[in-house]
């Protein structure tokens, strides 16, 4: 075929995606009678209410001396493991607030950390675009650092998020910035399944974050710079299952929903927002009114235990918790007293729902539960 | 070939150009072309699916029908993070219940109360009916209900020394989330004991009230309680040696007066009787790595610094021999430990304050300076008041 009529062609195929995609926005707006606000209002659902002591910041944890950029838990709910970019990675005691340990990155550049669902091993990936393994049970070598035990090579890009395969110590999911998601098989260090990138139906930009069904572990999730969320099967690496459209900006954060029929994502455009995997409805639409002009990103976000609060962290410095049923921010954890002093980078709920814990630009964590606090070096 | 010369020639030969390397042909630019092509033909693909998903959003119900199913999913599920004002007495206690009533040392890691001998500033929920807020295994006297384990259910008096809030615990109470809702006030704490809030080893009615002593009651100067007024105060449930700042106290036991090894204190002048660390706050709270028990040397012995020191189960610590001495259950064991027990009292509760007694040189008669009210006193031969005589005593 003449090169002239590709390029014709190739125009024509624009336009016709374009206007698909405008017929397709029209008519899921036309479907959405209500949101979830608008609905729970109907209902007469009162919004809940936070009292200056019962949400409180009860262990603030240091140690790390640079920025905080990830942080997990583990299924146990009584370790975290958070990376830094001062080149480590530090796994503490959630209880006692002690470090158990302190492992030195063979890259500073760290962007995201992973707990295997038993606890025994951690995975991290940053700007080196590998994601490397550790195992926590190993012994130090001479000069007393963990080794590591597996690398994952294969991206072409950062790896920007990674998450285990739940009940699986075997299997993890990378987010990179090479467009692509890779689930990889950790016994052999290779690469099971390719989803997304050069010739195949994905994301077209950088792909920053993933979350896996806790209800089906074959699906997750992932956001990009391309301002969609895409939901994926993992035994069909050929196209996303579905994409999901509305977001202004990059989609820096996605998250599953409880109940695993629904998931949030947290976008550059400032908003958050919630999405039904089964039908590809935007349900929901959480965004504060700012006065200034500069509206705060959105850098990550958590679901409470029972879906009725979404915490959202901002470049700002905000930690918005939100009425998610409502729509409405029922406290600021970045203005409450004995909060971070920087942007709120990372967020983790405990498995069992019964604490928060932030990671922060101002290189520290902290836990916000009921209760006291307690600050340990 | 040869060149022309001159003269005449008698053909001309068209002369050729001299001989220079050729350019490479232009080949096609195939490989942009194909990338052309492959990108049209994934915009085509996502044409079938963008048609796909249009003709299967035509069957779609309204999203009204899934933000129920949000709503009704949100319903039916407690979160522990979400206030239950309206179900206070029932899921609070449940969640106190959970929070507080695993042993200490393995307390769940969320329960601030808890944790180091409850330094609480949780401000316990009315939990009246909870029998969680009793860990009775746990160092965490706090955990307890705000009514009284005295029984009294007069809320009333249960009141912070530092404010009047109804809400703040009542000295004789065990409830160490006393907390005035209004200000961060500590808990009313109790100069006879180590515990936060205000507890009496010796009693657990209210008033505060030693029953080893008639002091009555036993009013703790930190506390709201009638001021500890032994006169002495030999109390040993009376932990003057902790808060006390009676001048009247003396509590032969511990010349520490400002040794408010009570988990809560949080003077700056506080010190471990054991080390000179005026950092060191109380036992339970305290991170310096100096303090050490004063029964042991033990520096890594952390449990000494964090917990009760009568919880120390460092090997080195003197263990407390005396098995019906309740009161080295409730004071620091090297108090225990350091001094011995008097025998003249059989009562459980008289030998606490025995335990705290001085062993007396008996050069002088020290028996009047005893006031020990155990009917089984033996008097003093030299003596003829009615008090304690403990160089009649055997240790």
């Amino acid at each position: 075929m003449p090169v002239a009529e590709l390029k014709e062609r190739h125009a024509a195929a624009i336009e016709a995606v374009n206007d698909l995609r405008e017929r397709l926005k029209q008519r899921r707006q036309q479907l959405l009678d209500t949101d979830v606000a608008g609905y729970a209002r109907s209902q007469g659902r009162s919004q809940v209410t936070f009292g200056p002591t019962d949400l409180v910041c009860c262990r603030t944890l240091q140690g790390h001396t640079g920025k905080v950029y990830s942080l997990d838990w583990t299924p146990e709910r009584d370790r975290i493991v958070s990376a830094s970019q001062d080149g480590r990675l530090i796994v503490w005691n959630a209880q006692t607030s002690q470090k158990t340990h302190a492992i030195k990155l063979p890259c500073a550049w760290v962007m995201t950390c992973a707990f295997s669902p038993t606890g025994q091993s951690v995975a991290c990936g940053g700007l080196d675009s590998m994601c490397s393994i550790f195992n926590l049970n190993s012994a130090t070598d001479r000069d007393g650092n963990l080794p590591v035990s597996v690398t994952l090579n294969g991206h072409k890009g950062y790896v920007s998020c990674c998450q285990y395969v739940p009940d699986e110590d075997i299997h993890i999911i990378t987010s990179s910035g090479d467009q692509t998601c890779v689930l990889w098989d950790i016994t052999t260090g290779l690469r099971t399944t390719v989803f997304g990138g050069e010739f195949q139906s994905g994301h077209t930009a950088d792909v920053l974050s993933v979350s896996i069904n806790g209800a089906n572990s074959r699906v997750f999730v992932s956001g990009s710079c391309d301002g969609t969320a895409r939901l994926w099967d993992t035994r069909v690496a050929s196209r996303a299952m579905r994409t999901f459209q509305g977001h202004e900006g990059d989609v820096n954060t996605v998250k599953f929903f409880p109940d695993g029929n629904r998931f949030g994502t947290g976008s550059d455009d400032g908003t958050c927002r919630l999405f039904d995997i089964r039908n590809g409805h935007q349900l929901q639409v959480y965004y504060q009114q700012h006065s200034d002009k500069e509206v705060p990103l959105v850098t990550s976000i958590a679901f409470s235990i029972s879906g009725r609060l979404l915490f959202a962290g901002y470049s700002n410095g905000d930690c918005y918790v939100w009425d998610t049923l409502l729509a409405r921010v029922v406290l600021n954890l970045g203005s409450v007293q004995n909060s971070h002093e920087n942007r709120i980078s990372c967020l983790g709920l405990s498995a069992d729902g019964s604490s928060l814990c932030t990671g922060s630009w101002d290189t520290n964590l902290k836990i916000w539960a009921f209760g006291g606090h307690r600050k340990v070096i | 070939m040869a060149a022309r010369s001159g003269g005449s020639s008698s053909s001309s030969v068209p002369t050729l150009p001299p001989p220079c390397p050729r350019s490479p042909p232009e080949y096609p630019d195939l490989y942009g072309k194909r990338r052309e092509a492959a990108k049209t033909q994934m915009l085509e693909r996502e044409i079938s699916f963008l048609e796909e998903e249009l003709k299967s959003v035509e069957g779609l119900q309204p999203a009204s029908r899934f933000c129920k199913e949000v709503t009704d999913f949100v319903m039916a599920n407690s979160d522990p993070l979400i206030p239950t004002r309206s179900r206070k007495n029932r899921k609070s206690c449940r969640f106190w219940k959970w929070l507080c009533g695993i042993p200490c040392f393995n307390l769940s890691w969320i329960c601030c109360c808890c944790y180091s001998a409850c330094s609480c500033h949780l401000k316990c929920l009315q939990c009246c009916d909870c029998d969680l807020c009793n860990c009775s295994s746990c160092i965490c006297s706090l955990c307890k209900c705000r009514r009284c384990s005295c029984g009294s259910s007069e809320h009333s008096s249960c009141k912070c020394s530092s404010c009047d809030l109804p809400s703040c615990k009542c000295s004789s109470c065990d409830c160490t989330s006393c907390k005035c809702s209004s200000c961060n006030c500590d808990p009313c704490k109790c100069s006879s004991c180590d515990c936060n809030p205000c507890k009496c080893s010796s009693c657990d009615c209210n008033p505060c009230k030693c029953s080893s002593c008639n002091c009555n009651p036993c009013k703790c100067s930190s506390c709201d309680c009638n001021p500890c007024k032994c006169s002495p105060c030999d109390c040993s449930s009376c932990k003057c040696s902790s808060l006390c700042d009676c001048s009247s106290c003396n509590c032969s036991s511990c010349n520490c007066s400002s040794c408010k090894c009570s988990s809560l204190c949080d003077c700056s002048s506080c010190k471990c009787s054991s080390c000179n660390c005026s950092s060191c706050k109380c036992s339970s709270l305290c991170d310096c790595s100096s303090c050490k028990c004063s029964s042991c040397d033990c520096k890594s012995c952390l449990s000494c610094c964090t917990i009760p020191k009568w919880r120390c189960k460092c090997s080195s610590c003197n263990p407390c021999h005396c098995n019906p001495c309740l009161s080295c259950c409730s004071i620091p064991k090297w108090r225990c430990c350091s001094f011995p027990k008097s025998g003249c009292c059989q009562k459980i509760s008289c030998s606490r304050n025995c335990c705290i007694f001085q062993c007396p040189s008996c050069t002088g008669c020290f028996c009047c300076k005893w006031k020990c009210s155990c009917p089984k006193v033996t008097r003093c031969c030299s003596c003829t008041k009615t008090s304690c005589n403990p160089c009649c005593l055997f240790f």
